[in-house]
């Protein structure tokens, strides 16, 4: 485990390497937070204040602001392991005694860690600014276990979808169609407690909703209750994933053909 | 011990096959025509341990591919092979702690960041203790003079400078078979010259064998006291250096320069005038068939000499020449 945490930390260096790179790409946190700030403003006077499907103004906003550091951070792997694939430099990955897909897990973490961090602190004081204090600190260390699980599911995906390029060399309408989804039923533009009764449970059954909706209602109304049933439904869909990538990537091995000789 | 045996390696790849513009598109979307190519046909050889073995060819002959194979990453379509007593492709991290490779078109060092970082990584990933990994730091960045470059983040380097970085990375964890894909490729002759002094200098002080592949002959000549032609995915050519040389060398081009005007009529029997000047002419000689004693007095016969040059043709020619004498392996 040791050489991964290693990878982990030359990963975060390569990215304190553009520090300044990496702090503007922080703006995009302040311009949507933002802009939902003034949207359900909007929303909330329309309807005459008090709380829409339980969820006062307050908390709308923080379960945005969680639900935008984890998109805005999550693993981009995909782009990275198809570009591999296509020149061919993938050859060097495979002749290293590591596990490829921890070695990808490593690179990831080293991405994020750093993103989550400005974002949260970026985002968590512009929204405290706004709306007052986020919610209950005590359940923190149990928010970040389930946000770490949803990176989990992001960090499967977009592997699987690096993969892809094994077969298809170009991956850019997987990743389309995967952005989409997890717009539109992550939970990412609206909690999905606001949406029409009969797409609910459809919506939170998906596993982009197990990577945004569950950890970042769980934040604004946390109870152990909420926490069990996030938790479940992150695991069974990491077991199905992670044997899913697993076989994707014995597969991937084998019809291996190096591009450029 | 050999440190590679490889029987009948084979590897075929399966390409789609498309006709020119849209239609052939549409066409190629619903009724696909599959092409087999055979990048390696059925390929045999074996390398000594602490060898230093060439791999030559032209672009596109299966270099790489068997390369490739032989590290374990690609698996073959038939055949066997056997690296440090390894299958490859099937026991691919266990061999990868025993081999160091380079892929010259590649980088592995990590772009942003100096090399000494990169170096402590493959030092954590071959699971080499912290002690060790620092005294061999030491050790290879002085046999490569690449000290003063470590700190220096690797995207700043000269390809040169990095090359020499990259080759060092490569034999951090005492690898004891080094496999170079086209190590000098697009280096200057200087730093061609370095790289190869180093290699040669890391076999003799650690009998690390090196499996080298290139397109430049020069490597080869430079490095390598064996080699192995291929072509289209066959060896044509597995001998000594010096006997390819013995063999196929029996070509002399001769530069000659005289004192007085060269008539336009000038030749001498069994001697090519390759290029006739007004004072000198480039010519060519099959020794062979005209022993070089004859030759000289020839040369001095046909007027006042004032000077002469005999030289080899380059390795380049050679393998043409090799080329040419081998239709069979040219013909597809």
């Amino acid at each position: 485990m040791r050489k991964y945490w290693a990878i982990f930390q030359v990963q975060l260096l390569n990215n304190v390497a553009y520090i300044g790179n990496f702090l503007a790409g922080s703006g995009m946190i302040v311009l949507f937070m933002f802009i939902f700030a003034q949207l359900w403003r909007a929303a909330y006077s329309a309807t005459g204040g008090g709380s829409i499907a339980g969820l006062r103004y307050e908390d709308v906003l923080w379960y945005l602001m969680l639900a935008e550091v984890i998109e805005l951070s999550k693993p981009r792997l995909a782009q990275g392991i198809a570009q591999s694939v296509r020149d061919g430099s993938v050859a060097y990955q495979l002749t290293k005694p590591y596990n490829y897909i921890l070695y990808q897990c490593g690179v990831g973490l080293g991405d994020s860690a750093l993103k989550v961090l400005v974002n949260a602190v970026v985002g968590g004081g512009m929204v405290w600014l706004m709306v007052g204090p986020p919610p209950d600190p005590r359940w923190w260390p149990l928010v970040l276990l389930l946000v770490f699980g949803g990176w989990l599911i992001y960090f499967c995906f977009t592997v699987l979808i690096g993969l892809a390029a094994f077969i298809t060399e170009e991956v850019r309408a997987f990743e389309w169609i995967y952005q989409k989804l997890i717009f539109i039923l992550g939970g990412f533009l609206i909690p999905l407690d606001l949406y029409p009764a009969w797409l609910q449970p459809i919506a939170k059954a998906t596993p982009f909703a197990q990577a945004i909706y569950g950890p970042a209602r769980f934040f604004v109304t946390p109870s152990w209750d909420r926490f069990g049933q996030a938790l479940l439904g992150q695991s069974l869909w990491l077991v199905a994933l992670v044997a899913l990538l697993a076989f994707a990537y014995r597969q991937s091995t084998q019809r291996l053909a190096i591009n450029g000789g | 011990m050999s440190a590679i045996e490889v029987i009948a390696l084979q590897k075929s790849f399966r390409t789609k096959r498309k006709a020119a513009g849209l239609q052939g598109s549409w066409r190629a979307l619903w009724r696909p025509e599959w092409q087999t190519v055979d990048a390696v046909r059925a390929i045999s050889f074996a390398m000594e341990e602490g060898e230093l073995l060439g791999f030559i060819g032209p672009n596109g002959a299966g270099k790489s591919t068997t390369i490739k194979m032989l590290t374990g990453i690609l698996h073959p379509t038939s055949g066997h092979a056997s690296v440090l007593g390894y299958t490859p492709w099937q026991e691919r991290r266990a061999l990868a702690y025993q081999i160091g490779t380079v892929f010259g078109q590649r980088p592995q060092l990590w772009y942003h960041l100096p090399a000494i970082d990169t170096f402590h990584l493959f030092g954590k990933i071959y699971e080499v203790d912290e002690r060790t990994i620092k005294t061999r730091i030491g050790f290879l960045s002085e046999a490569f003079e690449i000290t003063e470059l470590l700190e220096t983040p690797v995207r700043k380097l000269s390809l040169g400078q990095r090359m020499r970085c990259e080759v060092a990375a490569s034999l951090l964890h005492k690898p004891r078979l080094l496999l170079l894909d086209e190590p000098s490729i697009g280096l200057d002759v200087v730093a061609k010259q370095r790289i190869r002094d180093t290699i040669k200098r890391m076999n003799e002080l650690e009998r690390v064998g090196v499996l080298l592949t290139s397109h430049d002959a020069g490597d080869i000549e430079a490095l390598c006291k064996r080699v192995i032609i291929v072509n289209h995915g066959q060896i044509v050519y597995q001998d000594k250096v010096s006997a390819l040389k013995r063999n196929f060398l029996t070509d002399k081009q001769i530069d000659v320069r005289y004192a007085e005007r060269l008539p336009d009529t000038f030749h001498l029997e069994g001697v090519e005038v390759v290029k006739l000047g007004s004072y000198g002419a480039k010519l060519r000689v099959d020794t062979k068939t005209t022993p070089v004693e004859r030759m000289m007095t020839q040369l001095a016969g046909a007027g006042s000499l004032v000077d002469v040059t005999i030289s080899d043709p380059s390795l380049e020619e050679v393998i043409r020449t090799i080329y040419e004498r081998q239709p069979m392996a040219m013909a597809r």
